[in-house]
């Protein structure tokens, strides 16, 4: 009986753990998305999206109401010209949401749907780009989907664009061509009218940022092959400009004709893109850098992995602005005079600044 | 410890990547290839497990035990009690024929958590495994491929057919275990032989635990557990010491 007892005993425990490595992607398992409108954060995290005020950091809605097993985000929501939250769900169900903060249920207190898109094939860690009432958002699955938002109501169907690889970027736009990145090394420009791949290009490495466009026309991706890259978005010729330590994952932040990103090895670099020269040699805070730097004025602020923000000065000077803990993997943003900041491991979901670096109000810490 | 079990998964995820390199790039080959690599480094576990079932299968013909049983076929704690002075006598470990496959346990889980954070499917197991890897020019194969013939070995499979998604991995791995369980099996004359017991347990609870393990998790790992249940088929045959007769359900009984 003993015998039996341990064996069966063994089996669950076998079970037990094997489950607990199994889970879907719930809070603290990786990085929330976080954006911004005049009155209001939206951070998506874990089960649900939060509308969190920007007065007093309170909770106004969530979504969805309640717990939904097949739902799950960390897609930063992307906020269309008539007010929409649109988000997409990196959890089984891969749909992406239209939310309506102006038509709030007063029952479970969640948004209504606008919409939504069921197409996608799977999950949806990018958020999308809203370009002339055109939505182009990119999936996991290797697609581009571009939806018409003239409508605003119904359930969409989409024109997909069939590229390759996990697509984890926002997707960069002059107007003209829309710029995709992908985990399979490959950076994309795609005709914003016309919808047609214009060219694709190689990198060597993944790219899990977004392209950024520079002062000087040229669009600037980082990548896993640890390099930044400069391209011409016209013909999709490119060079590198830049060697990093190691894995540059964040998108570079652009001030002017400065280009300012981070590497995985906690090196923090400035580049004149006039000059093609380094503007001093690498600041090296206290943890790797995944997050984008924020361009506050004056300075630049860059979150770590180690749960810091450091403030350097543009001539390469820092300091130690902020310490909220945990890890912070989320690009800080910046709402009016507010700096707000989501860490993971922390309690808090959601931590508010002012641009002093002190506390603007109590962290956001959901109910349950 | 924790330091301790995190450096067992980046060897497995080194391994795993070194032969998906090595391989052309393809995860599911390399996952075949990285099961064979156990098996044969879990060769000794195996042999243990032989050695044990024949044991106990030489140990039902032998005469003083069948004495024994029948002596105290009606005090089934005294005959326990000889049982296990018999054992002690023999050398024969009654854990020995089922022990090997729990050790595999911690092998299953190293291995799904291995594949898991290889196959990375959000940015932050994606950023783990770049501290997992310790080969160079590690970024030209990241992110891996995660197809395999019809699968994403980073999610659990099923197959549409007539509308139904049918988990044909989790069934094939159910039928696997249980022929292998079946044909590892040492015969049992005795009505308490708790190690006969203990094996016809394994055999209907193992197939059901690990069919239930590849219906929910990345299909991965049913492509690990059909490799090594066919191995290990493969490894008794050759040796000659399948049990075929027990693949039929009720042929002791009748017999």
């Amino acid at each position: 009986m003993r015998k039996k007892f341990v064996f069966v005993i063994t089996i669950l425990l076998g079970a037990v753990l094997l489950s607990a490595c199994a889970g879907g992607p719930v809070h603290g398992t990786t990085w929330p998305g976080l954006a911004t409108d005049e009155n209001m954060a939206y951070l998506a995290d874990g089960a649900f999206v939060y509308a969190i005020s920007l007065g007093d950091g309170r909770e106004v809605w969530r979504y969805p109401g309640e717990r939904n097993a097949k739902l799950v985000f960390y897609s930063t929501p992307a906020i269309t010209p008539d007010g929409l939250i649109i988000v997409g769900s990196a959890g089984t169900d891969h749909s992406l949401f239209a939310l309506n903060p102006n038509d709030i249920n007063p029952e479970t207190n969640a948004p209504a749907e606008a919409w939504k898109f069921t197409g996608a094939k799977d999950y949806w860690v990018a958020p999308p780009l809203v370009v002339n009432n055109k939505l182009f958002a990119v999936n996991s699955d290797g697609n581009l989907y571009i939806l018409d938002l003239q409508d605003g109501k119904s359930v969409k169907d989409a024109t997909v664009i069939e590229l390759s690889g996990r697509l984890w970027a926002k997707p960069t736009t002059d107007g003209e061509r829309v710029y995709i990145t992908s985990l399979d090394h490959s950076v994309v420009a795609v005709d914003a009218t016309t919808h047609k791949i214009l060219w694709n290009e190689n990198l060597g490495g993944a790219v899990p940022g977004s392209a950024v466009l520079g002062e000087d026309g040229m669009l600037y991706v980082g990548s896993l092959a640890s390099q930044v890259e400069r391209f011409d978005p016209a013909t999709g010729r490119h060079e590198p400009v830049l060697d990093a330590e190691n894995w540059v994952w964040n998108t570079p932040a652009l001030d002017g004709d400065t280009l300012y990103f981070g590497d995985v090895d906690g090196n923090f670099y400035s580049f004149n893109t006039s000059t093609g020269s380094s503007n001093w040699n690498p600041v090296k805070p206290d943890g790797p850098i995944t997050a984008s730097p924020l361009v506050l004025g004056d300075s630049i602020l860059i979150a770590t992995e180690s749960g810091s923000i450091y403030q350097v000065s543009k001539d390469g000077q820092s300091r130690l602005w902020s310490q909220p803990g945990g890890q912070i993997y989320t690009t800080p943003v910046q709402a009016g005079d507010l700096i707000l900041v989501t860490p993971l491991g922390t309690e808090a979901y959601l931590y508010a600044y002012k641009q002093d670096g002190s506390p603007a109000w109590q962290p956001f810490t959901p109910e349950n | 410890m924790a330091e301790v079990w995190n450096l067992f998964i980046s060897v497995f995820v080194n391994v795993l990547i070194w032969i998906y390199d090595v391989v052309g790039n393809n995860f599911g080959l390399a996952i075949i290839l990285f099961t064979i690599l156990i098996r044969i480094v879990t060769w000794p576990l195996n042999a243990q497990q032989m050695k044990g079932a024949a044991a106990m299968q030489a140990l039902q013909t032998d005469k003083d035990w069948q004495a024994i049983q029948k002596k105290y076929a009606k005090d089934k704690e005294k005959l326990a009690q000889e049982q296990m002075r018999v054992y002690k006598e023999k050398g024969i470990n009654p854990f020995g024929s089922c022990l090997p496959t729990l050790i595999q346990f911690p092998i299953i889980i190293a291995l799904y958590q291995s594949i898991i954070r290889a196959l990375a499917s959000t940015p932050l197991d994606l950023l783990k495994l770049s501290r997992s890897i310790s080969l160079p020019n590690v970024s030209d194969l990241i992110p891996l491929n995660s197809n395999f013939l019809w699968m994403d070995l980073g999610r659990p499979e099923s197959v549409a057919i007539f509308g139904f998604a049918l988990p044909t991995l989790a069934v094939i791995v159910a039928i696997t275990t249980y022929i292998q369980a079946k044909l590892t099996m040492p015969a049992s004359t005795t009505p308490g032989d708790q190690s006969a017991a203990m094996s016809g347990m394994m055999s209907i609870y193992m197939p059901l635990l690990l069919g239930y393990f590849a219906l929910t998790f990345a299909s991965g790992l049913s492509v690990y557990f059909i490799t090594s249940n066919i191995l290990g088929i493969v490894q008794y045959a050759m040796q000659g010491k399948a049990n075929w007769r027990n693949l039929i359900p009720g042929f002791l009984k009748k017999k």
